[in-house]
């Protein structure tokens, strides 16, 4: 048994050991170009340092997974593609369950991860951190699914509402709840697994009438139940969950850093034309949803919907530089330290670096300019 | 059969078969046992010994005939087709529970025998009471095997000979109908070895000193052996079971399985006797001959001569007075026997 | 020379140095770490350790009125540590205590009847090769509420393969012993009861010692999934927020529990069983 929990916190130990010597990703002292981030690699991309972009599957996330097939950018350290030889950096891609992902910035083991705007507060405590682009919010990819015999959203007082706890879901219901006038306290989140949550619901098992989960899960359970509909979903709070890439604000200061993020940004954006142009929509999508729990194309333009991508960085310009981005994180803020998720508030920035000061978490939308700028 | 149930039969196997499968192993075994004698069974390796000492015990009721045990009290014999507490039985291993003291192994048998699980669990207070006097008759007991130090030792504590007394204490406090013993002192080295056959002996001595009372003696045993020269130190006559018997006189086609084909009182030595084999010589190269020796095929009545030997007042120890009536009375109790016959005297 | 026995002493002082070691080895990676970033939270330093177990232990936001404010007991159950340990414990009690009362009926019936073992082997055999996290599907059909599927989840997973030791265990017991008892005038409950049960107890109680591990291990796995307390639901959440402060003191919980768990049952092994000195 000893050795069970013991390996446990080995595997633990040794993660955090990892952060200390992995890749260079978070020291300093490396950072001098050729013996930084590049590790010293033998063939050409040895000179030019590496950055690595931690990435799960969903909808907008899911296109670095399809840069990398596209050859657009080289996903492996040490090779370069078109998009990375253009800015001079190189990329190592490292795909990863959402969670892990999460611990992986938080320990330094990547540069950039992609992540919601809402749990990057908790690691930009320990590691500053900068938003370099918005990829896709939530409309409708996040949803509050019940049974059929439950008609208004009344009926799910008393009743336990599951989903993942401290989440966007969360989130996504209790939001939900302000905009309907209804009191949060009368209502009781339960924390499930959204895989689990989805199974327990199609299973229809007693006592999960209602769930709040996100895409697939959310199709998923819709069509395998075709008696459950959607109460509401995140259509109603456009812009408010909003999925993001973010890059660590050390990465940024090393050498060919700001070329870095913009790498990523630009690879992000030829993808997201592929998917617009109609003469290349579908095979990309097809290479998307393989990408995405194995949708199918049907199911992926339903997705893309719901996920509605910032496609340009003129779209993601108008959300980091309107006047609603910082209400909303206020919001996003206020339920965090409501639901414990962080102690106190973070010091929030909008705009580039001088413009953000003592920030822990800025919205830099200069990035975004320094793509469209370079087309 | 007016006294059977005093020194009478206490055992009897009558016409008992066994085969596994197309293998015969007994042909129509028959013997009778006296109470108080310790019978010695002898035989080849493989000449299905086990398979008769499990059919005696129970745990394997033979293919066909009889098992019956003279219970003290009762006048007729009564079939046994299952382990009970009236067969004792030590083997060679295994014959203690690991998980108990000496002691304690020794006062399981009562405690399985007089208690139940209910009572022990519902009536506890009558049980804790119960349970001294076991645990006291126990004591008494080891101490009379000599092992009155070792109550509260473990059997994996305890020498291979110390093993075997325990078993035969824990045997003993039973008080069997008939002891068997499975080759109890197999696996002992030659001094403990002989220690326990004394024991054995004293313990006959005491069947012998009740037998002269006229009581009943307490203790019956057929003890298994391959050791012909225990078998002739320890028993007061040997039983040969074997394979090699003229089955073709007997018009078989093939061997139907081994059978009694030895059977004879043999002297009887004290406890304090000189344990000198060369004594046995004779007698052992017979038994050699007549029950091992696959060349040797004899008439299986040949040596079967026990029961003439007693018409012929020639029982010796406890078999004295049964001996001495059966001449007095000058009429044998096996029918088939003809009385008179001359036999060597003792 | 190979294998020369050291003395007590030596191990002792070894031993002490390998824990002080590790130790060590630990306040220098956190501090080179924090020389690098100051606000690390993954390598935490002592101190946001300590802060971490603070935080652990103790008492929760209080509400003025509430139930919480007037009872002490309900106080406490405000403490992280309070509520995950007895949420995870009853379920892990609960679900080994299912889980060895089955294996042990179903070991002495294997093990006594060869037409159950027969019956039951095959599947058995199967199914304590199959991880019940692999099969949650069923184990949510099978059970109402998310208590009893921990406890499920736990009782299901330990007991094919203790079923399996206790029933090769009950086999190997010398049929001379059984035998033994019925002449002794046991009836066939005795013998189960006086003669198989103790005899096997040894066994009964390492198989509990060894299953404690993957028993823990699938509960925090079915813990991971949801529910509100527990250290499964504690250990991913906190861990989702990079908080390893926290995570860690839990995870040197969960193993000071595993050790105490082994060295008690052996103690309860050395007690009940004092006849198999060193192990059976």
């Amino acid at each position: 048994m000893l050795r069970t929990v013991k390996s446990s916190m080995l595997v633990a130990l040794a993660g955090a050991a990892l952060a200390l010597s992995g890749c260079g990703d978070g020291d300093k002292g490396g950072s001098a170009p050729g013996t930084g981030g590049g590790g010293g690699a033998a063939d050409a991309g040895a000179a030019v340092p590496c950055f690595s972009v931690a990435w799960s599957e969903y909808p907008s996330w899911s296109t670095f997974g399809v840069a990398g097939e596209l050859k657009l950018i080289d996903g492996k350290k040490g090779a370069l593609g078109p998009i990375e030889k253009k800015w001079g950096v190189d990329i190592e891609l490292k795909q990863a369950d959402y969670d892990p992902c999460l611990v992986m910035y938080g320990s330094g083991q990547c540069d950039a991860v992609c992540i919601t705007n809402m749990d990057v507060l908790s690691p930009s405590l320990s590691r500053k951190s900068v938003a370099v682009a918005p990829t896709s919010t939530s409309c409708g990819a996040d949803a509050l699914i019940v049974s059929g015999d439950l008609k208004d959203v009344q009926s799910l007082k008393g009743k336990s509402v599951y989903g993942l706890a401290k989440t966007v879901s969360e989130y996504c219901f209790v939001r939900n709840l302000e905009l309907l006038g209804e009191k949060e306290a009368d209502y009781k989140f339960t924390n499930m697994d959204p895989g689990a949550a989805a199974l327990a619901m199609q299973q229809k098992k007693e006592g999960y009438e209602a769930i709040v989960v996100w895409n697939p899960f959310v199709l998923e359970t819709l069509n395998k139940r075709p008696d459950a509909r959607v109460l509401f979903d995140s259509a109603r709070i456009p812009g408010e969950i909003v999925d993001m890439l973010v890059v660590a604000a050390d990465s940024l200061e090393k050498p060919k850093g700001r070329e870095f993020a913009c790498a990523a940004l630009d690879a992000f954006y030829a993808v997201s034309a592929r998917i617009e142009d109609p003469r290349t929509r579908d095979e990309t999508l097809v290479a998307l949803g393989e990408k995405f729990s194995h949708l199918k194309v049907e199911a992926m333009k339903k997705v893309v919907e719901q996920t509605k991508f910032y496609k340009t960085p003129d779209e993601g310009l108008a959300l980091f530089t309107g006047a609603e981005m910082p209400k909303v994180m206020d919001k996003v803020v206020d339920f965090c330290v409501k639901h414990d998720i962080v102690k106190d508030k973070p010091v929030l920035g909008f705009g580039d670096k001088a413009a953000a000061g003592a920030a822990v978490l800025r919205f830099d939308p200069s990035f975004m300019t320094a793509v469209k700028d370079r087309k | 059969m007016a006294g059977a149930t005093n020194r009478g039969i206490v055992f009897e196997c009558r016409g008992v078969h066994h085969a596994f499968g197309p293998n015969m192993v007994l042909h129509d075994v028959n013997f009778r046992i006296v109470r108080g004698e310790i019978v010695a069974l002898v035989g080849p390796s493989g000449c299905g010994k086990s398979t008769l000492l499990r059919a005696i015990v129970g745990t394997h009721p033979p293919g066909r005939g009889r098992i019956l045990v003279g219970r003290r009290g009762a006048a007729e014999m009564a079939e046994v087709a299952e382990p009970g507490r009236d067969r004792g039985i030590v083997y060679q291993r295994y014959s203690l529970f690991p998980f108990l003291t000496a002691q304690q192994n020794v006062a399981l048998g009562p405690m399985l025998d007089q208690t139940s699980l209910a009572f022990r669990a519902f009536r506890f207070p009558s049980w804790r009471r119960l349970r001294r006097r076991h645990m006291e008759e126990a004591a008494e007991l080891l101490a009379r095997v000599g092992l009155g130090k070792a109550l509260k030792l473990y059997p994996h504590e305890m020498s291979g000979g110390m093993c075997q007394r325990v078993a035969i204490a824990q045997a003993l406090i039973m008080k069997p109908e008939i002891l068997l013993l499975d080759e109890p002192f197999g696996a002992l080295d030659e001094a403990t070895r002989e220690e326990l056959q004394r024991m054995l002996l004293t313990l006959y001595a005491e069947n012998c000193r009740a037998a002269g009372r006229g009581e009943e003696p307490p203790l019956t045993v057929l003890i298994v052996t391959h050791e012909i020269n225990e078998a002739i130190f320890v028993g007061d006559r040997v039983l040969g079971l074997s394979q090699y018997w003229d089955w073709r006189g007997a018009g078989h086609a093939a061997c139907p399985g081994a059978t009694i084909v030895y059977d004879k009182a043999v002297p009887v030595c004290a406890p304090d006797a000189d344990r000198n084999f060369d004594l046995f010589r004779d007698r052992r190269r017979e038994i050699l001959d007549v029950v091992f020796s696959p060349e040797v095929l004899p008439d299986r009545e040949k040596h079967c001569l026990f029961w003439r030997q007693l018409e012929n007042g020639e029982g010796q120890g406890v078999l004295q007075p049964w001996a001495t009536a059966a001449t007095t009375s000058g009429a044998g109790r096996d029918g088939s026997s003809t009385p008179g016959r001359p036999g060597p005297s003792s | 020379m190979i294998r020369q026995p050291a003395s007590m002493r030596a191990k002792v002082v070894l031993g002490a140095m390998a824990v002080v070691l590790m130790l060590a080895g630990y306040t220098v990676l956190s501090e080179r770490q924090h020389r690098l970033n100051p606000d690390d939270t993954t390598i935490p330093t002592w101190s946001l350790l300590g802060r971490g177990v603070s935080r652990i232990v103790e008492v929760g936001r209080v509400v003025p009125g509430s139930e919480e404010s007037r009872s002490w007991l309900a106080r406490q159950k405000t403490r992280w540590l309070v509520a995950d340990a007895s949420a995870t414990g009853y379920r892990l009690f609960l679900g080994l205590l299912l889980g060895v009362a089955g294996a042990v009926v179903l070991g002495l019936l294997m093990g006594c009847f060869e037409k159950v073992e027969a019956f039951f082997a095959p599947p058995l055999s199967l199914l304590a090769k199959v991880p019940p996290t692999a099969i949650l599907a069923v184990f949510f059909v099978l059970t109402q509420t998310y208590t009893q599927m921990c406890v499920a989840m736990v009782a299901f997973g330990i007991l094919p393969t203790m079923a399996q030791a206790i029933y090769l265990g009950v086999k190997e017991v010398p049929r001379e012993l059984i035998y033994k008892a019925y002449t002794l005038g046991a009836s066939h409950a005795e013998v189960v009861w006086n003669v198989i049960l103790r005899q096997v107890l040894p066994k009964i109680i390492d198989g509990v010692r060894l299953q404690i591990g993957p028993a823990m291990v699938f509960l925090i796995a079915a813990e991971w999934l949801g529910g509100e307390v527990g250290f499964g639901c504690r250990i991913r959440l906190e861990s989702r927020l990079a908080h390893m402060h926290t995570v860690y003191p839990y995870l040197a919980l969960l193993a000071g529990f595993g050790f105490g768990m082994d060295a008690a049952l052996r103690r309860l092994q050395r007690w009940l069983c004092p006849w198999c000195a060193g192990g059976c």
